[in-house]
């Protein structure tokens, strides 16, 4: 009995032994000065499936692309952030990413300092970039979600000011993501609350109501804009279905905060939507303080990758003209590296910046409070 | 042929007891029952001996083989046993023709194909189910269904057959029927049959020995008419038999006067003379007899005829009887008769229950 | 020497006693399950309750202020005690309440509309008898979300929720139903409860069909009313599995997410298990408190159950055949009943079929005509250039969808067979050694896995699986699914062994008849419809499971099912409702297949 019980044992100690990981870090600081043809090669030489996750249904687009530029193995898929992390965090060996494409700043900047992904910064783009593009964490593109409405009836609600969203008869025309359900969203709502944000906002109620904002019980602006606007809203599932409601015909009336890019898909009915920045542009004025919010998009490579080479080939691959079509093509994503240009009618990364509200992952990191008076708010 | 020895079996579950301390020698070639009421462990003793239960105690023997001896660590499996077991609820397996179902054991044992036909044949032929070859059991009788379950068990011609109530399930007539086949069959299968039951009648009637047992305790083992003229105690007593014996709370005296329910008699027996104690007499209704010349006065309360027999109850100064008279004879009720104690009358000890002696009532 | 001799004694009687007790399958069977099961399902619970006390990295460890791995009651007492923003009010209390409500309701109207068709069924000469039975189990065999999202879509109109669309039933029959019938706790309930009502019909069904008629007659006799008699005689009989029923439906209801997503979020209605989810994300520690709260509730319905059906167990053996039963004349009542049934049941089980088969033809929402119809979605080629949205091609073209379909079968399959197989030996194992104390450790603990949310057990298994290289891929999902469906297939293995009576298998065993041959030529056999319908509800279960795998396939293109998650999380409805169809009808088409070749039925396997 005895000796079964330490053949078990050591049986199990056998199965349960973690494969010693790869150096990634030091492969990552080889191939930062690797010339192009140099890191081909090296990621020819590795082995296996190269595998990518992304929050970005695109990223098979593009792998695909990748895969049959280098005849290189791959497998993508598209996951939901908190599904990435999870997976990062739990998974080990040949079916675990090599390399993500993901969202949400500040649990990025958690995840870096847990050690679970690493930077890598190509070569052919470290010039061009703005240092916050590329450091702690390298910015594929950013997205935006703007305030679009819908066009029809005869209320139409063409904002010029976000608090115009907080008035009483606008309650239940608002449809927005739940915060709860994606981060991105919930920091948006955190930002409205930093000091900037709150001012402008109170500048803006100053503007709308033409006197100055009583705050009551709330701390600042931003956090009274952020109660009165989240109890006018109405939580759609996801951006597609919120983009394909308000653009309905009976949907006369209705706002929503949502990713620009939905307005490509076939099933919104385009014609019934404005974007309330675009308008705004059109007829030079700006929606004060904001026209909705921007978020970038990361690449990262996996601690524990199996391909690190092939998965730096493939940033450096993204991050080129060719690498970023099957974001570039339509409207609503935007290449930080300036030789890729927006499409035609959409406006540019600067113009976006000026108008919109955009992540602070360190003021993010510190505002759990505020998450929890944004939940409060989130009840009926 | 084999005989079986039990010694010392005892099967507890937990802090229960459903068989204690059981010694037994089946001699060979008998045709033993064992008998109790429900809950009196003869069914966990059968099935020790089988060898589907395992003793919590003792050793088991077959055919001078040990089968099981908890000190030395034995327990044959009991297909290691080479006996055959029939079970209550003939246990067909359903989903298998007759004929599968008496060939299946047998394939089992790896005889050629030839070989079980011959003996499924000559099986269906002696219980006289040919014609139920290729019927699957759910289009069988009941008492067809015994035969092919009786077929089955003896296919592979165990030394020795337990059966567990193998005809409660069948109604009276069949059983009739049955009871006289497997008495025919225990001759000519020159096997030892070991046969549980609590149907007093089939003990009486099938077997050359039983074995009654109460809670767990062996009370009598003995040839049954044995059992039934000399029964070991007040237990055994009242078990064999029926209509029960009379059981009359007495007292003996020292001459041997035994005063009982009003009634007094001189005991008569052959031995040692008795102690003087409070007993029970206990009296055969078929040794109370109706006649004229009766000493004693009694009223008749009941009367139930049945062609053959009448069992009439009486009621003696208080004290109730029930007396067997043979024939279509029948009496009023309330109707004052006479009557007398013929052949035995067996006294028992108050306190144990125990017999202390078999003999005469004279009044 | 003598006190050797004694020390020799004993020594062989243990050694012979450990000899019987090991030469009986039963036991070792038992055996191997309680520390197979002690690892697959215990530790699970351990490393949970382990996660409850631990600060995890991040945003929950900047939050407690605390390093992260340190353990401390923490989570607790920001869930149970946070007053500060309402925080455990509206992360716990209300939900908890909500939870509760939902559940208890949907329990009762499983029960209340299963049984009534049970007893309709059984013990009444309806008409259309053949017609419910047989659509009855429809919508267990679907999705739950797919009757929400059915719901939704018929129902949604410009007066309630997004306000900003019609579903058909405003669009056109022009009739408006009001919010708290089209989203929260009504309509949760009521798709979780038809959801679940085939559970009560199977259950409540079974012992109408085999109650002996003479307890009913015997009242009548006795000149008591109908009314009189369904009351005193039959609920009373039937009440063991009704408590069956809502310990199932409670338990399920508890831990099911898509549905209160669906109906819930859009009027801000949350439960246990939306919170959970999203509790999950940044905070794990108070999600698998949640989780807790959720398998202690379970539990403690299952000690009720238990008691309650130990100390009626005369109830339960009444069930003996009976050929007669006299079955209720519905009289006037008959053809209208059964057509209110026919049509509830058309709503509940084909219409949502029609609609999911609709919407993955039309391009734009909303628009029925035929010029807005396409079969493009199916068959359709080089969509990505014509419709800028989703794969390039239709999904009967589209090979990763075939992959799936066959990954997802194939899985189903291992699933069942393992599920199933183990289902059968814990049934012998458990039937054989009834009343002992291994019999009901193994018996309670292959229920177990059935209380615990499918989402954290995925979760659980993943963390675990970080542990053990080699349990990845196809192993784990099909270790998992196995675990968590065993609960379905041990009970028909319990139920079945149980009808047969142990005389079966001791006549093989007296022959010789090894025990593998014993159980294959013998048992199997016998018990096969209610074994394979012990196979048939993991592979059912499997098919259509989502939160179970979700974080445990290696790709998201793996099984249809979180092919289907990522098509209507990116909005290609048509793609999905295209998926969700092909989903429900494979399983149809097994069921039926297998149906129609052994006799087995879903129905046989939850306790028929």
């Amino acid at each position: 009995m005895k000796k079964f019980l330490s053949l078990a044992l050591a049986l199990v100690m056998v199965l349960c032994a973690v494969p010693a990981l790869a150096d990634v870090a030091a492969d990552i600081e080889a191939g930062q000065a690797l010339t192009h043809d140099a890191l081909v090669e090296k990621a020819k030489a590795e082995s296996g499936t190269f595998v990518v996750y992304g929050n970005t249904s695109r990223i098979s687009t593009a792998a695909e692309e990748f895969a049959k530029l280098y005849d290189i193995p791959f497998e993508s898929n598209n996951l939901k952030d908190q599904e990435i992390y999870t997976k990062l965090r739990n998974e080990n060996g040949g079916a675990a990413a090599d390399m993500v494409m993901i969202q949400d700043g500040a649990q990025l900047t958690d995840a870096i300092a847990e050690g679970l992904v690493l930077n890598f910064v190509p070569a052919e783009v470290k010039d061009v970039l703005d240092e916050a593009d590329q450091q702690p964490a390298l910015v594929h593109q950013y997205i935006n979600k703007l305030f679009i409405y819908n066009n029809l009836g005869d209320s139409v609600p063409a904002i010029k000011n976000v608090w115009e969203l907080t008035a009483p008869e606008m309650k239940g025309n608002v449809i927005f993501k739940n915060p709860e359900s994606e981060k991105v969203n919930m920091n948006f709502l955190v930002m409205c609350t930093k000091e900037e944000w709150a001012e402008k906002l109170a500048a803006a109620y100053k503007e709308w109501k033409g006197e100055d904002i009583s705050l009551g019980e709330y701390k600042n602006a931003g956090y009274k804009w952020v109660a009165e606007f989240l109890d006018n809203v109405t939580f759609g599932k996801s951006d597609t279905s919120i983009a394909e409601e308000v653009s309905q015909e009976t949907a006369a009336g209705k706002i929503g905060l949502f990713v620009l890019s939905k307005l490509r898909s076939s099933s919104v009915l385009t014609d019934n939507l404005t974007v309330a920045q675009y308008d705004a542009s059109a007829n030079g004025y700006a929606v004060n303080p904001f026209a909705g919010f921007m978020y970038p998009m990361y690449t990262m490579i996996n601690t524990k990758a199996t391909r690190p080479y092939t998965a730096m080939l493939f940033i450096e691959y993204l991050m080129t003209q060719d690498g970023f079509k099957p974001w570039g093509k339509s409207i609503g994503a935007y290449s930080p590296n300036p030789a890729i240009t927006v499409n035609e009618g959409d406006l540019t990364i600067d113009v976006w910046k000026d108008n919109l509200v955009m992540e602070d992952a360190d003021y993010i990191l510190d505002s759990f409070e505020v998450e929890d008076f944004i939940l409060q708010h989130c009840q009926r | 042929m084999p005989e079986i020895i039990l010694k010392n079996v005892a099967k507890r579950f937990g802090k229960f007891v459903a068989v204690d301390n059981l010694n037994l020698h089946i001699e060979s070639n008998s045709f033993i029952t064992l008998l109790g009421p429900s809950g009196c462990g003869k069914t966990t003793t059968l099935r020790m001996i089988a060898g589907l239960e395992t003793p919590t105690e003792g050793s088991i023997s077959i055919d001078g083989k040990v089968v099981f001896d908890a000190d030395q660590g034995i327990n044959l499996p009991p297909n290691k046993r080479d006996v055959g077991f029939l079970f209550q609820n003939y246990a067909l397996w359903p989903h298998m023709t007759v004929y599968q179902n008496i060939a299946f054991g047998l394939e089992n044992l790896k005889w050629d194909k030839q070989r079980i036909r011959t003996r499924v044949n000559e099986l269906l032929k002696m219980l006289k189910i040919e014609q139920f070859e290729k019927r699957y059991p759910s289009e069988l009788s009941g008492g067809q269904q015994q035969r092919v379950a009786i077929a089955r068990t003896l296919a592979p011609g165990p030394k020795v057959l337990f059966m567990d109530e193998p005809l409660s399930n069948l109604d009276a007539k069949l059983r009739m029927e049955m009871r006289a086949e497997l008495k025919r069959l225990h001759r000519d299968t020159d096997s030892t049959f070991v046969y549980v039951t609590h149907d007093q009648l089939e003990a009486m009637t099938l077997s050359t020995r039983v074995c009654i047992m109460e809670t767990g305790v062996l009370q009598q083992f003995a040839p049954p008419l044995e059992m039934y003229n000399n029964p070991a105690n007040l237990f055994v007593a009242d078990f064999m038999g029926n209509p029960t014996m009379n059981f009359v709370d007495g007292h003996l005296d020292q001459d041997g006067t035994v005063r009982f329910g009003g009634m007094t008699a001189r005991f008569e027996h052959a031995g040692e003379p008795l102690a003087e104690g409070d007993v029970v007499v206990g009296i055969r209704p078929e040794y109370i007899h109706i006649d004229e010349d009766g000493k004693l006065e009694a009223t008749v309360y009941s009367t139930l005829p049945s062609g053959m027999e009448t069992t009439v109850k009486l009621d003696v100064d208080g004290t109730s009887l029930t007396a067997v008279v043979f024939g279509d004879v029948d009496y009023p009720v309330d109707s004052k008769v006479k009557c007398s104690f013929h052949k035995a009358a067996v006294l028992f000890d108050k306190a144990t229950g125990k017999n202390i002696g078999k003999g005469k009532l004279v009044l | 020497m003598d006190q050797a001799r004694t020390q020799n004694v004993r020594m062989n009687r243990m050694k012979g006693r450990v000899r019987a007790w090991l030469s009986k399958p039963a036991n070792i069977i038992l055996l191997i399950f309680l520390a197979t099961l002690a690892v697959l399902t215990l530790y699970p619970l351990l490393s949970m309750l382990t996660e409850t006390v631990t600060i995890h990295v991040g945003r929950e460890a900047r939050a407690a202020r605390l390093p992260a791995g340190s353990l401390s009651l923490y989570h607790f007492q920001r869930l149970f005690a946070t007053a500060e923003n309402d925080y455990s009010w509206i992360q716990f209390y209300q939900p908890f309440l909500n939870t509760l409500l939902v559940s208890v309701a949907s329990s009762v109207i499983a029960i209340l509309f299963g049984g009534v068709v049970a007893f309709l069924v059984t013990r009444t000469n309806l008409k259309y008898k053949k017609f419910v039975s047989a659509v009855f189990t429809f919508p267990y065999i679907m999705p739950s979300w797919t009757l929400a999202l059915f719901w939704e879509t018929f129902f949604k109109n410009v007066n309630i929720g997004l306000k900003t669309s019609n579903g058909i039933m405003a669009s056109v029959f022009g009739v408006y139903m009001p919010e708290w019938f089209v989203y929260g706790a009504f309509p949760i309930a009521l798709v979780l409860g038809l959801h679940y009502a085939p559970f009560a019909y199977i259950l409540i069904g079974g012992i109408l069909r085999n109650m002996d008629a003479n307890l009913e007659e015997a009242a009548t006799i006795l000149k008591t009313g109908r009314g009189r008699i369904i009351r005193k005689i039959t609920l009373p009989i039937v009440k063991p599995a009704m408590l069956s029923t809502f310990l199932l439906v409670f338990a399920s209801s508890m831990s099911a997410y898509s549905v209160p997503v669906f109906l819930g979020s859009p009027v801000r209605y949350y439960v246990l298990s939306t919170k959970m989810k999203s509790l999950m994300d940044s905070y794990p520690g108070q999600a698998y408190i949640i989780v807790g709260v959720m398998i202690l509730f379970g539990v403690a319905i299952l000690l009720l159950n238990q008691r309650v059906t130990n100390s009626r167990k005369q109830f339960t053996t009444v069930t003996g055949k009976s050929g007669q039963i006299s079955k209720i004349n519905l009289g006037k009542a008959n053809r209208p009943v059964a057509v209110i049934l026919v049509v509830i049941l058309l709503l509940v089980a084909v219409v949502p079929l029609v609609t999911f088969a609709m919407e993955s033809i039309i391009i734009k929402a909303g628009d029925y005509s035929p010029s807005n119809m396409t079969l493009d979605f199916w068959i359709g080629t080089n969509l990505s250039e014509r419709l800028d949205q989703g794969d390039s091609t239709g999904i009967l073209l589209n090979p990763k969808v075939w992959n799936a379909l066959g990954y997802s079968l194939g899985l189903a399959v291992t699933c069942a067979l393992v599920a199933g197989t183990c289902g059968i030996l814990v049934g012998y194992g458990v039937a054989k050694r009834r009343g002992s104390r291994l019999a009901s450790w193994v018996n309670s603990l292959s229920f177990f896995p059935y209380l615990m949310p499918s989402l954290a057990f995925g979760a659980i298994y993943l963390a675990m699986s970080s542990k053990i290289p080699w349990l990845r891929g196809f192993l784990l999902l099909g270790l998992v699914g196995s675990v968590k469906y065993l609960p379905f297939a041990s009970r028909s293995g319990v139920n079945a062994m149980l009808q047969l009576s142990g005389e079966i298998e001791e006549a093989a065993l007296i022959t010789g008849v090894p025990w593998w041959k014993r159980m294959i030529r013998v048992i199997f056999p016998i018990q096969k419809s209610s074994f394979l319908s012990g196979y048939l509800l993991p592979m059912v279960s499997c098919m259509r499971e989502l939160s179970l795998f979700v974080l445990l396939v290696p790709t998201s293109n793996t099984i249809l099912t979180t092919m289907l998650m990522q098509y209507s999380e990116k909005g290609w409805a048509q793609f999905g409702n295209a998926i969700n169809l092909l989903i429900i009808l494979v399983v149809l088409l097994v069921n039926f297949t297998v149906n129609k070749l052994t006799g087995a039925s879903i129905d046989k396997g939850v306790g028929g």
